[in-house]
């Protein structure tokens, strides 16, 4: 396949150093540049949604003009008549009309392969390589806890949010507090009619720091405000936050991220996730799998004409990713086990659409009937990192140099 | 500030009810302490000091145990709480339901593997196939799924068991290092799956606790729910498997920067062949590599214990030990020179935890302005701390234990990952400090909408759907068709199904094994926490609002509280109770009071100890 084979490292070079001078031209002061570069790099903003439990991406993007596909998944195979062919080797998953609009429009880069070396069968193991952009190793903070503390030395509240039940690993950050709450309605102090003063009290001021306990003390006082804050803040913009955009069914938290760049929160950072392993489908997967996927291309493209309506389409950029994709042949409950490599998404008008690293081999397979890995999934992060953000040193955030592939507008 | 007498005024505090802890004593020089292991002095000793030293080498103290502590001298408290293996210690061992048996060795690594191994030899995990039907292997399928529930279940019967141990114990510390070692060899029965090694590992923390660093990490390196833990069954030669190597020395011993990864695949060799048996380890002789490695320098047929050596030979295994009990115990930041310098005194001491504990107990750095009172506690040390200075007997089973820890970011045997818990600053945001307050709430006020999940499925695996499906007489094939999250849309109709041929079923495997998991599992006792607060201020002599108020900020924060919140709290409590006198509402006031405490635990001061 041809023509999905990018010259991504010619791409990357030329990013990196572009974005090099410009990041030299704003410390030699060149008024224009510095201008120009501060003003589009503030806004911009990244949504990661993780599909928990593993995404089986070969029912998601079909390889309809591959016969091994066929022949490894005889039974639960779509069939080229059903999918949303967007191009002479691929289609999308009869349920995603959202995601086949999203790529024929230009706004959808799919990266092929991606996955590490030594990949984990654990979801729960190789789901904290990904939040922490460091497969096999003690990191503590995530890539997104990492990237936030980078590009945010101010310490800015409201920077990371992250809409879970519990917090993620990916926002875990040494410095930055990611604002963590699952329901708006909930985010919220229990407590008695008669309390709520003393529990909403403003912490008393900054208390000398010549006093025991002072630094975390302080500290303390700070998340607690920015908690009331954040709690007051999030609960304004999702009770004030109306769309006329449909999201589809399960929304997942979407709107809730819709809802909070609608209100300037000066998040930059967003970090939601389809819960529960939801995608862990080892049987009979067809319809489920199906449902599953239409939830989540409804919900993406709805979120992205939601941006549209609200004009900060320019400004925000999708992630969706899985922790490994499922094994290449069907097993015998018409479902799939784990698997290795898969697709990764980065979706957004400021993408530059199309097809982006080598597709994994089906007819290459391991001892485990598993595809090798072509694109290291950092090289993504690096690619959001530098590409998007500006950042011009994802070797040191991900310690290691990951390429980027060249993803979006004016990086190349 | 005036100096009293100190075991005077202790006494008053104790039977009159009176001032903070803060506001008592001397606390003169210790703004100058910071860095300094010279022991403070018999003159330096003092009820606060005393509180701060249980708060952190323990669970927190009661009035009581305060006290005790206070009325000896320092060096003597001191070693009271390091030196407990005198201290009789009469707690329960752990009661395991009767869920596990021989067939269930060895367990298959996969749902696959176990039901591949049915297909291949005709059994497995002790369950023939059926020579006929339908689903022949489904029992197969229900007895791998079985274990991992009530390996899991069990699993949160022993952090149960632990927590109580944590909450009556009388070697405080002893719980309290076994903690830190369980976040420093962080293994997560996620993946183990072996309730049973991970107690075994339990156990063994304890009884190495406050022992030789040595001798416990080659025990560590032995035990099988690490072993597990860390791939050890890969990790044979010809093909190592770096994992074990690589976190004995990334996170074990010497920390990132002291090696490189030629030194991983060499010390890997050194470990190939090591493995368990059961709940026993084994070296499998044919398995291990009995050629030269060179690991950091040195080069020889090393074995794995040779190869401990040689790390603990290291200057930065003594530092990076040594700086992460002190950031544990004492206060997240130390300058390099001290960092240094406890490792030297590590060394000194040989790898004995004990000796290097009472240096930094009986030292002026520990009762320093930085360091008191700066520490965030951990979820699990908030809560167990919380409950024993409510004066509870046990553990209340609503909240539930696990649940609760969890949301608040550290459940026992279920560490994130490899690396362990990351502490400090990294517990709190701004929907865990809101949570940090709730757990107080839940337990002042219980839900009463509480449901047991050691007896009711979660939605995970839509258990309960199944369960209700096959109830109604479906077909397992119609009854086991997943839901999604909703019904509707792109459903089709259910009458047209048929039973579909099958070797097993994973979602009827998932419901019978819940359902034989409950039946062997015993239950998590359920009541709420016995708490008594009217009676806890009546012994304490509490007259008045105020008095109560500053009773219970003194029993449960270590930070000061400045004086108008104080008057707030006692306004809210008054303005509760229509009195400030406690007398006229004995009869009344256990309410006013519980609300009371909930908005004292919820100020952010109380997070820290």
């Amino acid at each position: 396949m041809p023509e999905h084979n990018h010259s991504e490292h010619h791409h990357a070079g030329i990013t990196r150093r572009s974005l090099m001078q410009a990041m030299t031209g704003l410390a030699a002061g060149t008024p224009f540049l510095a201008a120009h570069a501060a003003r589009d790099m503030s806004k911009r903003i990244l949504v990661v949604l993780e599909l928990s439990g593993a995404n089986d991406g070969f029912n998601t993007l079909v390889p309809y003009a591959d016969d091994a596909y066929y022949r490894l998944r005889p039974k639960i195979g779509i069939r080229p008549v059903a999918l949303r062919k967007i191009d002479s080797q691929y289609g999308f998953n009869p349920g995603m009309s959202g995601f086949e609009r999203l790529f024929k429009d230009g706004k959808m880069a799919i990266v092929h392969g991606c996955g590490y070396a030594q990949p984990s069968f654990s979801h729960f193991t190789s789901m904290a390589y990904w939040h922490t952009g460091a497969p096999n190793s003690g990191e503590p903070y995530g890539w997104l806890g990492r990237l936030a503390d980078a590009i945010d030395p101010a310490l800015t509240s409201n920077f990371l949010v992250n809409i879970d039940e519990r917090q993620s690993l990916a926002v875990n950050a040494a410095r930055h507090v990611p604002v963590v709450f699952d329901d708006p309605e909930r985010f919220r102090r229990k407590g008695l009619h008669q309390s709520r003063p003393l529990l909403d009290l403003a912490p008393q001021g900054a208390t000398p720091s010549a006093t025991p306990g002072s630094t975390s003390q302080r500290y303390l006082n700070s998340v607690a405000a920015s908690a009331r804050e954040a709690s007051q803040l999030v609960r304004t913009a999702w009770s004030s936050y109306k769309t006329p955009v449909d999201y589809g069914l399960i929304s997942v938290d979407l709107p809730k991220v819709a809802a909070m760049i609608a209100a300037d929160l000066p998040t930059r950072l967003y970090y939601t996730a389809y819960r529960h392993n939801a995608f862990d489908t080892h049987v009979q997967q067809g319809e489920l799998h199906q449902r599953l996927l239409t939830y989540v291309s409804d919900a993406v493209s709805g979120f992205m004409q939601d941006m549209e309506r609200i004009g900060r389409a320019d400004d925000v950029t999708v992630l969706v990713f899985s922790e490994f994709g499922r094994r290449a042949a069907e097993n015998t409950s018409l479902g799939t086990d784990h698997g290795t490599a898969n697709h990764m998404y980065v979706i957004g008008k400021p993408v530059k659409g199309g097809h982006y690293g080598k597709p994994p081999s089906l007819t290459e397979l391991d001892a485990g009937g598993n595809v090798a890995h072509t694109t290291d999934f950092r090289r993504v992060y690096a690619s959001l990192i530098e590409g998007w953000f500006g950042y011009p040193d994802s070797k040191a955030l991900l310690s290691g140099e990951f390429a980027p592939l060249g993803i979006f507008s004016g990086s190349t | 500030m005036m100096r009293h007498p100190k075991w005077a005024r202790f006494r008053q505090l104790l039977a009159l009810c009176v001032l903070s802890f803060a506001a008592l004593g001397s606390q003169a020089a210790a703004a100058d302490w910071q860095d300094d292991l010279q022991p403070i002095s018999a003159s330096d000793w003092s009820p606060e000091r005393a509180a701060h030293l249980i708060e952190r080498a323990g669970f927190g103290g009661t009035p009581a145990g305060v006290a005790r502590l206070a009325a000896m001298p320092a060096r003597q408290a001191v070693q009271s709480l390091v030196r407990y293996q005198r201290i009789a210690n009469p707690l329960p061992a752990f009661e395991p339901s009767d869920v596990h048996d021989p067939g269930l060795e060895p367990f298959a690594a996969s749902r696959p593997a176990a039901t591949n191994q049915a297909r291949d030899t005709g059994e497995a995990l002790g369950v023939k196939v059926k020579p006929g039907g339908n689903r022949r292997m489904q029992q197969v399928a229900d007895r791998f799924l079985y274990w991992l529930r009530a390996s899991r279940l069990e699993a949160h019967r022993v952090s149960y068991w632990w927590a109580h141990r944590m909450l009556v114990t009388q070697r405080p510390l002893e719980e309290k290092m076994t903690l830190f070692w369980h976040g420093h060899f962080a293994t997560s029965e996620e993946k183990v799956r072996d309730y049973r090694k991970l107690l075994k590992q339990n156990e063994l923390l304890r009884a190495q606790a406050t022992g030789n660093f040595r001798t416990l990490m080659i025990a560590v390196a032995r035990d099988p729910a690490m072993l597990s833990y860390l791939d050890a069954a890969q990790n044979v030669k010809g093909a190592p498997n770096e994992n074990f190597a690589r976190e004995i020395m990334e996170l074990f011993t010497m920390g990132v920067g002291h090696y490189s990864e030629q030194d991983i695949r060499e010390a890997a060799r050194a470990f190939t062949g090591w493995n368990y048996a059961g709940l026993e380890f084994k070296v499998n002789p044919a398995q291990h590599d009995n050629a030269d490695k060179t690991v950091l320098g040195r080069t020889g047929n090393f074995d794995g214990v040779q190869v401990i050596d040689i790390l603990l030979a290291q200057p930065a295994t003594a530092e990076f030990i040594a700086a992460k009990l002190y950031r544990y115990f004492v206060r997240e930041e130390l300058s390099p020179t001290l960092r240094t310098r406890l490792g030297e005194l590590l060394r000194e001491s040989k790898y004995e935890i004990a000796p290097f504990l009472e240096t930094l107990f009986n030292s002026r750095d520990f009762y320093s302005d930085a360091s008191v009172a700066t520490r965030i506690k951990p979820p699990v040390e908030l809560v167990v701390s919380t409950y024993r200075k409510m004066g509870l007997r046990a553990v209340p089973g609503i909240p539930d234990f696990n649940d609760l820890t969890e949301s608040l970011g550290q459940k026992l045997l279920f560490p994130p990952n490899v690396a362990g818990w990351a502490h400090g600053r990294s517990w709190i945001t701004p929907g865990l400090l809101f949570a940090r307050g709730n757990f107080v709430y839940d337990t002042v006020f219980p839900p009463i909408d509480f449901v047991p999940t050691d007896r009711v499925p979660n939605q995970l695996y839509q258990i309960l759907s199944v369960a209700d499906k096959i109830a109604t007489g479906q077909d397992i094939t119609t009854a086991t068709k997943p839901d999604g999250k909703t019904e509707g849309r792109g459903a089709a109709p259910m009458s047209m199904q048929v039973d579909r041929d099958e070797d097993f079923n994973t979602r009827l495997a998932s419901y019978h094994a819940w359902r034989k998991a409950i039946e062997k599992v015993k239950p998590i006792p359920r009541s709420t926490a016995q708490l008594d607060i009217s009676a806890m201020l009546r012994a304490a002599g509490c007259k008045t609002t105020q008095a109560a108020v500053d009773h219970l900020l003194a029993r449960f924060l270590s930070a000061p509280v400045p004086s108008d919140t104080r008057q707030k709290i006692t306004a809210l409590l008054e303005a509760d109770l229509g009195t400030a006198d406690l007398t006229q509402a004995d009869s009344y006031m256990e309410d006013a009071l519980r609300n009371t405490l909930h908005v004292i635990l919820s100020l952010p001061a109380y997070q820290l100890g």
